[in-house]
């Protein structure tokens, strides 16, 4: 953590930035604990994708939209389209981040479709789910493991992808 | 138990959708696997349309139809979801296959390059998965699940080429069925609240003895009056038929192809099933107002079933399409608002046919269903043919304003012959396809005033009177379009070689089919059975756990 107070797109507080850095970490921690016990308790991959994405959204308010990609990635990032002046010589390409929101987006699909089309295989219906119960897990005792977290999976990763991509590009309009 | 082949052209279609996004990078890689997909596709309807309607069902020569189910995730009938395919999903599924096959390959060569790349053929697998879907599925819940896939990426392709009027057509079209779909959604949880139950077959067990079950059946009449109005908007029925022509204007010609082929044809494919398998034998006590009111107006006891109620309504939008569809089509100066303006017509004749369905007695019931479907694939036919030669005519000259056009017979004589022949398909010359749809269609009015419907002899002439308009608009597109001399830009134009040759393959399948015509008859008679016989379908699907 530099000590630096560093030039955001926005001026937001110390206040602001501070219970961020505390609140997003539990964010992510609910999202996961919710995607995991989303087959058969409340939850899901939509609600943990989309607890996932404000976790996400908070930073882009807080930090600024290319904070995730400087900071936390540790990339150059390009500037784009922001003097949108002679937009002529502009690349028209987008910011490699957002191909791999679209990464994600497709490979939550694939995920979805692939443990529907897994069953079929096994020959069982299209999306039959099944699950294993695992007694004497070390540490952990009693363990299930459902094939719906594979669904649910592609699922949150098709919403982080779909809802990430619209937020990187609308917010840097 | 599992029967795949009843959920393979919904599964070939996703996994298309999703390869195509995933080689996005790759674009002839994309391509190639966008036209294997498709070709995957076809197989997989074939194979199941064979199955459900065996070879001899066709020729004549024996055989009986079959309605296989499927229960997705193996869960059973009234709770999981269903996937039913009978004789009538067949019939629709293969007929989106000839429309989306000659589709895909067009728009692989039409489309531009990046735009193809970007999103074009994720988008276009997956509007036919929804497409797929809507007509396999057997609980109605999923089947606006079906229609959302199916609209989400219409709404994109639409707008595909993004300036101010795409736009603005997008935007209407968008507005409006999300509108639609919120309504539908009303509906559907309102058909729940009363029936209890979201499968087809079970609404349509439990409406048949409404008693039994303690069922009151008239809010499901109201909230069945709403799910129709929504596949009417889907359809493009007067008075839901505004959205039509902006949005096949903007769509890119294969995009405004598959709509008018094969998404309208969901709607009325929607209207089929739920009036008349979910509906069929679904009655309401006299006492209610339309009831009266149908009574009133001479429908006597065919006025106490759902179906009798529907179908003066039915009746009117039918007129409605018709006069209102062939008055707008004569005076348009554009191939494609002409195409469009047309296509609410046909749709009226389509309707029509349904109207004389739903109020006559059981011959002029399946009459009136054959004509229908007939008309369906004729329409679907020949009318995506016609706006790809609209798209190609584009390509080659840069315009498709008649004032820009002209002698097109001349200079591009295959492209004029296409369009000709697509032409007189929609007016219905023997030996074509729409010969034997419009003559179903008279038949079936025919048969109407022998068993003495009401109003079946004002359903003749409006047809009469659609098909003169018809004959008006096609002769106009081709005397300003195609005859006299050629005009500066057709001069000036090119041979687009590969396109021309799609379309003139696809535009043959009407003469083929209408040369070869006993097999369609006899697979649209099996769907109209298929439609009516609510006994077998209830059977299939067995939703008999909770009494």
């Amino acid at each position: 953590m530099s000590s630096e107070p560093r030039p955001t797109d926005g001026d937001t507080t110390v206040i602001a930035r501070t219970i961020t850095r505390v609140v997003v970490p539990i964010i992510m921690l609910v999202a996961i604990a919710l995607l995991l016990q989303g087959h058969n308790l409340p939850g899901g991959g939509f609600i943990a994708g989309v607890l996932t994405v404000t976790g996400f959204a908070l930073i882009y308010v807080i930090y600024g939209l290319r904070y995730v990609e400087q900071e936390l990635l540790h990339r150059t990032v390009v500037p784009r389209s922001l003097p949108i002046s002679e937009g002529a010589a502009e690349t028209d390409v987008d910011p490699p981040i957002i191909k791999e929101f679209g990464e994600i987006f497709t490979v939550g699909l694939a995920l979805a479709a692939a443990s529907g089309i897994v069953a079929m295989a096994l020959g069982f219906p299209f999306l039959s789910q099944g699950v294993w119960f695992l007694a004497g897990v070390p540490l952990y005792g009693h363990m299930e493991v459902a094939s719906a977290l594979a669904f649910d999976l592609g699922v949150y990763l098709v919403v982080v992808g779909g809802l990430l991509t619209i937020l990187a590009v609308v917010g840097a309009e | 138990m599992s029967e795949h082949v009843v959920v393979a052209p919904l599964v070939v279609a996703l996994v298309t959708a999703i390869l195509t996004l995933g080689t996005r990078r790759y674009p002839r890689g994309q391509r190639a696997v966008s036209l294997l997909g498709i070709g995957a596709y076809a197989v997989a309807v074939l194979a199941l349309a064979s199955r459900v309607v065996p070879l001899g069902v066709l020729t004549g020569s024996g055989g009986t139809t079959e309605t296989l189910t499927y229960q997705v995730s193996n869960w059973p009938a009234p709770f999981g979801i269903s996937l039913v395919a009978d004789a009538l999903s067949a019939f629709m599924l293969v007929l989106a296959v000839a429309v989306v096959v000659p589709a895909l390959v067009f728009s692989a060569l039409y489309v531009e390059e990046f735009a193809q790349r970007v999103s074009y053929h994720s988008l276009f697998h997956f509007m036919l998965a929804g497409v797929t879907g809507a007509f396999l599925t057997g609980d109605i819940f999923n089947l606006f699940v079906w229609f959302e896939v199916m609209l989400m990426p219409s709404y994109v392709l639409v707008v595909f080429y993004g300036r101010a009027e795409h736009t603005r057509a997008a935007l209407q079209y968008t507005v409006l069925n999300l509108l639609g779909s919120a309504v539908m959604l009303v509906a559907i949880g309102g058909i729940y609240a009363t029936v209890g139950t979201l499968n087809m077959a079970d609404i349509a067990r439990r409406l048949a003895h409404a008693g039994e079950f303690g069922i009151d059946p008239a809010p499901v009449l109201g909230l069945g009056a709403i799910l129709f109005a929504v596949f009417a908007l889907k359809a493009g029925i007067v008075p839901f038929q505004f959205w039509v022509p902006a949005a096949y204007r903007a769509a890119p010609a294969p995009i405004a192809a598959v709509m008018a082929g094969v998404t309208k044809k969901v709607g009325i494919y929607a209207i089929i099933r739920l009036l008349f398998t979910v509906f069929g034998t679904a009655t309401v006590g006299g006492g209610l107002a339309p009831a009266r009111i149908a009574e009133g107006l001479g429908f006597g006891m065919a006025g106490k079933s759902f179906l009798g109620l529907f179908g003066p309504v039915l009746f009117l939008m039918a007129i409605g399409s018709i006069l209102l569809g062939g008055l707008g089509a004569v005076s348009r100066n554009d191939l494609d608002d002409i195409l469009a303006y047309s296509s609410i017509g046909q749709v009226g004749f389509i309707v029509l046919a349904l109207a004389l369905a739903a109020t006559g007695p059981q011959a002029v019931r399946t009459a009136g269903l054959i004509a229908a479907l007939v008309y369906s694939l004729n329409h679907a036919i020949a009318k995506s043919a016609l706006f790809l030669i609209s798209g190609t005519v584009y390509e080659a000259v840069g315009s498709i304003r008649f004032d820009a056009l002209g002698g097109l017979s001349t200079r591009r004589p295959i492209l004029a012959s296409s369009f000709f022949l697509g032409g007189i398909a929609l007016v219905g010359i023997p030996p074509l396809t729409g010969f034997f749809g419009k003559l179903l269609v008279f038949d079936t009015a025919g048969k109407a005033i022998v068993a003495g419907e009401p109003f079946a002899g004002v359903a003749l002439i409006v047809a009469l009177a659609g098909a003169v308009l018809t004959i008006a608009y096609v002769s106009r597109a081709w005397n300003r379009a195609f005859w006299g001399s050629p005009s500066d830009p057709v001069t000036r134009s090119y041979q687009p070689t590969a396109l021309v040759a799609v379309v003139a393959a696809f535009v043959l399948l009407v003469a083929v089919l209408g040369i070869g015509f006993d097999p369609v008859y006899r697979a649209a008679e099996a769907a109209a059975h298929a439609a009516t016989d609510r006994t077998e379908y209830v059977e299939a699907v067995a939703p008999e756990v909770i009494g």
